[in-house]
C-alpha cells in the first residue's frame, strides 16, 4: 500500500517541473515517445508517480535516465502538462537524491547559492594568485596540478560514493538480484553508452543533436587529456599545440550553438532553461574559449603582460571542476551512463 | 358496394426487396376481388411516389389504399396526408409492416419471407375492405396550464407560458419556491449563486397578472382530461401573517420548543418548527413547519400575528394542460455505505456545499478544521443492474466545482477525487482542466473494486486500487469524506401516482419517446420537465421546461383539440354493467351510465386512448374498438391463415 503525498509535487516544482499536474492520463506522451517500451513505459507513468508523490518508486526507477528529451511528448500533450520537462526535473531531483553531500539539491533550488559558490571559487582563485604574487610560472605550475588533483578528489569524494548510492537505490533497496558475473557482462554497454550516447539516436529527428553531442564529448575529453597529460600550455610540440586549438574551437563552436538555441528557444529541449542548464553550457563555452585565448596569448608572447587571461581561465576551470562536475549537470552524463549499465544488469538478471 | 383498393408494395431501397420477392407479392394479390390496381415502388415515401398515389386515387376513384412498407411508426402520418391530399378520408388507408415483420426478421429465409409478406398484405387488404371514413373527435381546450413544482424548471415554464398569454397556476408544495437551486451557493458553469437565479426568476413572475402562485400547496385530486382538467388544491396555512416583523419572529423562534434538522441545509444545522426565510426563498413570509409543530401555543403567546387555529384551504381549478416539474431528491446513502452515518467525517455533496457556504475563513466540520478532503464519486449512481444504473450527470461537474471553490476560499486544502471516470461533458470540461491545474488529485477505481473508506483510532483513510497507477493500492488520510450522491426520483410519489404517470426502469417519470417526444407523457395533456424526468443540470432542466411549456401551449392554443377517433364503442344492448371493463381500463375512461334505467358502461371518448385493454375482458362481447373491431380482426386472421 502506498501513501499519496501531494506535497512531493510542490517539491518537484523547485526542480523546474511545471504544470505536470494538468495531466489527465491520456497516455499520448507515452504513445509518441520513441524510447518508451512496453517493459519500460514512460513518461506518463512518471508523471503519475510525481502527481501522487510516489518518491520511493521514482528513486528506484531508471526511467528518467532513459529519456533523452527530444520533447515530442510535450509537443503533443493535449493538456500542456510538459511531460518532457517533468522527466528533466526528475533527473535533477534524482541527482540531488544520489548526492550524499546535499549540495546538488541546493544548487538546483537556489540561484543565490549557485552564484555565491561561483563567486567564492573565483575569489579563492584570485586570492591564491595574490598569494603567489601573480607570478605566471608558479600559477601555470599549480594550475596544471590543480586540474589533476581536483578531478581525482572530486571522483573519490563525491562522484564514486554517489554512484554507489544510485546503485543502492536502484538495485539493492528494491531487492533486485544480480549475479556477480553479470556486472562484467554488462560493462560493454556502459562504455558504449558513455562515449556515444547511442540510445539518443532512437529519438526522432535527433541525429544532428546526437552528432553535436558526440563531437562535444570527444572534444571535451580530448581537450582534458591534451591540457592535463600532454601539457598543452607548456608544450613545444607543434602537433599538440594544433590539437589543442582544434579541440578548444570544437568545444567552443558546439557549445555556442547550444547557447544560441537556448536563447532562441527553438526546440522543446531548450525552451525551459534552468540556472543549472545555463551553468553547464556557459561553463563549457568559457572553458573552450579561455583555453584557446590562453594558448593564443602564449603563442603571441602576450601572456606575461596579459596575465588576467590565465587567471580568468583558471577561475572557469576551478568553477567547472569544483561545482559543475561534482554537483551540476555534468553528473547527468555520468549517471545516464550508469543508468544504462544498471538497466542492462536488471535486464540480464530477469 | 365493395371497396376499390390500390395496393403499394415498397422495395425500401433493398431493405425489403433483397429478401422479399416484391413482384411475386404483387402478383399474388393483384387478383384479389377489390384490388383495382397494385404497384411496386422503390421508395413509397418518396415525393414522386406520393404524387403518383394522389393521382391514382383521384383518377381511379379509389376508396381505400394499402401501403406495405416499413413500420407505421415511421410513415403512418406520411400516407395519411397523402390520402387527405387526394380527398380520401385518411382512415381508409391501412398499413402493412413488411420490413420489420418480414424482410428484416427472416433475412435468412427468402422464400418464407415472401410467403409471410403475401399473407400480411392480404390481411391488410381484408382490414381495408371494412375500413370506414371517420372524423377526429373535437374537444374544448381551456387556455390555462397548471405547473406543478416551483423549482427552476417550473419557474421558467411558468414565465414562458405567461409570455404566451396563457393563464398559469404555479403549485409549490413547500412554503417557498426555488426548489433545489435555491439551496445552492455558487453554481457551475456561470458561477451565479442559486439566490441570484431564483431571485431574478421570482421578480419576473410576481408582477404578472396571468400567474397565480400557490405555495404550501398540493394537488390532492383531479378529474377530466386533456383540454379540461379539474384539479383540487389543498393549501396548508403558514399560521403567520405578513405583518409579523423580524423582531417578533425572532421572539417566537426563541420560545418555540421544537428543534428539527434543517432540510434547507440537508441537516447539517437545526432549526425551530417556526422559521424565517433565506435570501433565496420566496415569498418573503415566515412559516410554521406543520409536520413538526406540536401546536403547543408558545409562539402565539409572544406574537399577535400568529394564529394556530387557521385551517387548511381547498380550491378547485380548471386547466387545459398540466406541466409536471416536481424535481428530484439527492440520493441518501445506506448506513455504512462508504462509512455514511457511522463515521462522522463522512458527509454528502449537498451537505458539503452548504458547509462551504456557511463557513467563513476556515472550513470547520464538527469542531475540526478540514484540510484534506476525499470525494467518492457515483454514490447512488452507476450501481449496475441491482441499483440505480444511470449516471446522475450533474455530480462530476458539481464536485469539481465545489472542490475548486473550497480550495480558493480556504487555505491549505488538498482535494482527492476517487472517481470512476470523470464525466464533465461539454463546456464543463474547462472546470476539470482548471482543477487539474490547481493540483487536485484524481484516482480512478474500477466498477468491481470501488474505493474504500476506513478508520483507525479515530483517523479516516480512503484507499483504492488506482487504475491510472497500474492498479496499485493507494491510500490517503483525510479530514472529510464527501460522498458524491446522485439524483433519485422524489420519495413522495403522491402526485405522479394521482395522475397515473408511467415511470421508467430508473423510476423517474417517463416520456413517450426519449428522442422524438421527450416531454410528452402517455397521459394526453400532461407534460414533464426538469429533473422529475431524469437527472439534469440547470441548463438541461430549463431546456426541457421551455420545450414542455411550448408543447403544453400547443394543446390549448386553438381553444379546441382534435383527438383520434380510435376509441371503443359500447353496444348498449349487450352490456350488462358487470364492471370488468372499467377496472381493466388504465385511464379511467369507462364509468357507469344509464340506458333508460338500465346500468351500462359509458366511455369518455376524450380520455379513451384506444389501447383495447377492455375489449377482451367483456364477457358479453359488448365492446368494439373502432378500426380494430372483432369483425376486422377476424377477417385479418382468416387472411393470415389462408393456404397459399
Ligand atoms: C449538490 C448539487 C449541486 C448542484 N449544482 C449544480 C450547479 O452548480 N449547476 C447546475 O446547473 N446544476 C446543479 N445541480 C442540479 C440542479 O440542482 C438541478 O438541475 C435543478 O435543481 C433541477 O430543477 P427542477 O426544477 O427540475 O427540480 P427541483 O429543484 O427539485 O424543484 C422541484 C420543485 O418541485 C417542488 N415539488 C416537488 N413535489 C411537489 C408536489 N407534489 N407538488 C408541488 N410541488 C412539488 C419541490 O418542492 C421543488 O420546489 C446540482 C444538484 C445537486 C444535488
Ligand atoms: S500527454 Fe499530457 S495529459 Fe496525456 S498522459 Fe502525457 S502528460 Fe498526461
Ligand atoms: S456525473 Fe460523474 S459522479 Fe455523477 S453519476 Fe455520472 S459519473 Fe458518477
Amino acid at each position: 500500500m502506498a501513501n499519496i503525498n501531494p506535497k512531493f509535487g510542490e517539491k518537484l516544482k523547485e526542480y523546474g517541473a511545471e504544470n505536470f499536474n494538468a495531466c489527465y492520463n491520456c497516455g499520448t506522451c507515452t504513445a509518441v515517445c520513441s524510447l518508451s517500451t512496453p517493459e519500460d513505459s514512460f513518461p506518463r507513468n512518471m508523471v503519475r508517480c510525481s502527481t501522487l508523490g510516489q518518491d520511493q518508486e521514482i528513486e528506484a526507477s531508471l526511467k528518467p535516465w532513459l529519456c533523452y528529451y527530444c520533447g515530442e511528448c510535450s509537443l503533443h500533450c493535449p493538456q500542456d502538462a510538459n511531460p518532457g520537462e517533468l522527466m528533466m526535473s526528475l533527473r535533477r531531483w534524482l541527482t540531488a537524491k544520489y548526492d550524499w553531500t546535499g549540495f546538488s539539491g541546493l544548487l538546483y533550488k537556489s540561484l543565490a547559492v549557485t552564484l555565491i559558490s561561483l563567486i567564492v571559487v573565483a575569489l579563492g582563485v584570485v586570492g591564491f594568485a595574490y598569494q603567489q604574487n601573480f607570478e605566471l610560472e608558479s600559477l601555470m605550475h599549480y594550475g596544471h596540478y590543480f586540474e589533476m588533483i581536483a578531478i581525482g578528489s572530486v571522483f573519490a569524494v563525491v562522484l564514486v560514493p554517489n554512484i554507489i548510492r544510485m546503485w543502492y537505490f536502484v538495485i539493492i533497496k528494491p531487492k533486485k538480484k544480480v549475479a556477480f558475473a553479470t556486472y562484467f557482462k554488462a560493462s560493454g554497454d556502459f562504455f558504449v553508452h558513455m562515449f556515444t550516447q547511442k540510445r539518443s539516436l532512437g529519438c526522432d529527428d535527433n541525429q544532428v543533436r546526437w552528432f553535436e553531442h558526440l563531437i562535444l564529448v570527444f572534444g571535451y575529453l580530448a581537450l582534458l587529456f591534451t591540457t592535463v597529460f600532454l601539457d598543452w600550455f607548456d608544450s613545444k610540440n607543434l602537433f599538440v599545440i594544433a590539437l589543442g586549438y582544434i579541440e578548444s574551437i570544437a568545444v567552443f563552436v558546439i557549445t555556442a550553438d547550444f547557447v544560441n538555441s537556448r536563447l532562441k528557444k527553438q526546440k522543446a529541449v531548450s525552451t525551459h532553461s534552468q540556472p543549472s542548464d545555463w551553468l553547464f553550457v556557459v561553463g563549457l563555452l568559457l572553458m573552450g574559449f579561455t583555453a584557446f585565448l590562453v594558448r593564443l596569448a602564449i603563442d603571441m608572447n602576450m601572456i606575461q603582460s596579459q596575465l588576467w587571461i590565465f587567471i580568468v581561465h583558471l577561475i572557469v576551470l576551478a568553477q567547472w571542476a569544483l561545482i559543475v562536475v561534482p554537483f551540476g549537470k555534468w553528473t547527468h552524463f555520468l549517471y545516464r551512463s550508469f543508468a544504462m549499465y544498471f538497466a542492462k544488469l536488471i535486464e540480464l538478471s530477469k | 358496394m365493395d371497396k376499390r383498393l390500390g395496393v403499394y408494395i415498397c422495395h425500401c431501397g433493398g431493405n425489403i426487396s433483397d429478401y422479399v420477392d416484391v413482384e411475386k407479392v404483387r402478383e399474388a394479390i393483384e387478383n384479389d376481388g377489390c384490388v383495382l390496381m397494385s404497384k411496386t415502388t422503390q421508395f413509397a415515401c418518396s415525393d414522386s411516389n406520393q404524387k403518383e398515389m394522389v393521382l391514382d386515387i383521384q383518377e381511379q376513384n379509389l376508396s381505400g389504399i394499402v401501403v406495405a412498407s416499413c413500420s407505421p411508426k415511421l410513415h403512418l402520418n406520411t400516407f395519411r396526408q397523402v390520402s387527405e391530399r387526394a380527398d380520401l378520408n385518411k382512415y381508409n388507408y391501412v398499413h402493412a409492416n413488411i420490413r420489420e415483420q418480414a424482410s428484416w426478421a427472416h433475412s435468412d429465409d427468402k422464400k418464407g419471407a415472401t410467403e409471410k409478406t403475401i399473407l400480411l398484405v392480404k390481411a391488410a387488404i381484408a382490414k381495408a375492405r371494412l375500413a370506414e371514413s371517420l372524423t377526429p373527435n373535437k374537444i374544448m381546450a381551456i387556455n390555462a396550464v397548471a405547473v406543478i413544482g416551483g423549482g427552476v424548471a417550473g419557474l421558467k415554464a411558468a414565465i414562458s407560458l405567461s409570455d404566451k398569454n396563457t393563464q398559469v397556476v404555479l403549485i409549490e408544495r413547500e412554503p417557498f419556491i426555488g426548489g433545489r437551486v435555491g439551496q445552492w451557493g455558487e453554481m457551475f458553469t456561470t458561477n451565479q449563486t442559486g439566490n441570484e437565479l431564483i431571485s431574478s426568476l421570482y421578480a419576473q413572475l410576481v408582477t404578472r397578472k396571468n400567474v397565480q402562485i400557490y405555495t404550501n400547496s398540493e394537488v390532492v385530486s383531479y378529474s377530466g382530461s386533456i383540454g379540461d382538467f379539474s384539479l383540487k388544491i389543498e393549501t396548508t396555512p403558514r399560521y403567520i401573517s405578513q405583518d409579523c416583523d423580524a423582531k417578533e419572529l425572532q421572539k417566537a423562534m426563541d420560545v418555540c420548543p421544537v428543534v428539527v434538522p434543517d432540510p434547507f441545509t440537508f441537516g447539517i444545522t437545526n432549526r425551530k418548527a417556526i422559521y424565517g426565510f433565506a435570501a433565496s426563498q420566496y415569498p418573503k413570509q415566515a412559516t410554521i413547519d406543520d409536520a413538526a409543530c406540536t401546536h403547543c401555543g408558545a409562539c402565539e403567546k409572544v406574537s399577535k400575528n400568529i394564529d394556530l387555529s387557521l385551517q387548511k384551504e381547498m380550491v378547485e381549478l380548471h386547466v387545459g394542460s398540466v406541466l409536471m416539474a416536481t424535481g428530484f431528491d439527492p440520493y441518501t446513502p445506506e448506513n455504512g455505505e462508504f462509512g455514511y452515518a457511522e463515521n462522522e467525517s463522512v458527509i454528502t455533496l449537498p451537505q458539503f456545499k452548504k458547509l462551504i457556504d456557511n463557513s467563513e475563513s476556515k472550513l470547520i466540520y464538527k469542531g475540526k478544521e478540514i484540510k484534506n478532503i476525499a470525494y467518492i464519486y457515483c454514490v447512488g449512481s452507476r450501481q449496475g443492474d441491482e441499483g440505480n444504473s444511470y449516471c446522475s450527470r450533474y455530480c462530476c461537474t458539481s464536485t469539481i466545482h465545489s472542490a475548486i471553490i473550497a480550495k480558493k476560499k480556504f487555505k491549505n486544502i488538498h482535494n482527492f477525487h476517487f472517481n470512476r471516470g470523470i464525466r464533465t461533458y461539454g463546456k464543463q470540461e474547462v472546470l476539470y482542466a482548471e482543477s487539474l491545474k490547481l493540483g487536485d488529485l484524481y484516482l480512478q477505481a474500477t466498477d468491481d473494486s470501488p474505493a474504500e473508506v476506513y478508520s483507525e483510532n479515530g483517523r479516516t483513510w480512503v484507499k483504492v486500487n488506482d487504475i491510472l497507477t497500474e492498479s496499485k493500492e493507494m491510500q490517503v488520510e483525510v479530514d472529510l469524506v464527501v460522498l458524491v450522491t446522485g439524483m433519485v426520483p422524489r420519495s413522495d410519489k403522491k402526485v405522479s401516482t394521482l395522475f397515473k404517470l408511467p415511470k421508467g426502469r430508473d423510476r423517474f417519470l417517463n416520456e413517450i419517446h426519449m428522442k422524438l417526444r421527450p416531454v410528452e407523457t402517455a397521459i394526453d395533456g400532461i407534460t414533464i420537465a426538469g429533473t422529475c424526468q431524469s437527472p439534469k443540470n440547470v441548463a438541461e432542466s430549463v431546456n426541457s421546461s421551455l420545450s414542455a411549456a411550448t408543447k403544453a401551449f400547443s394543446y390549448i392554443s386553438k381553444g379546441e383539440l382534435e383527438t383520434e377517433p380510435i376509441v371503443v364503442e359500447i353496444d348498449a344492448v349487450k352490456c350488462t354493467w358487470c364492471n370488468e371493463c372499467s377496472t381493466a381500463c388504465p385511464f379511467d375512461a369507462i364509468t357507469q351510465g344509464l340506458d333508460g334505467d338500465r346500468k351500462i358502461a359509458v366511455v369518455n371518448t376524450t380520455v379513451c386512448k384506444g389501447c383495447g385493454m377492455c375489449t377482451p375482458v367483456c364477457p358479453t362481447d359488448a365492446i368494439d374498438l373502432v378500426t380494430f373491431s372483432s369483425k376486422e380482426i377476424m377477417n385479418m386472421i382468416d387472411a393470415l391463415t389462408e393456404q397459399i
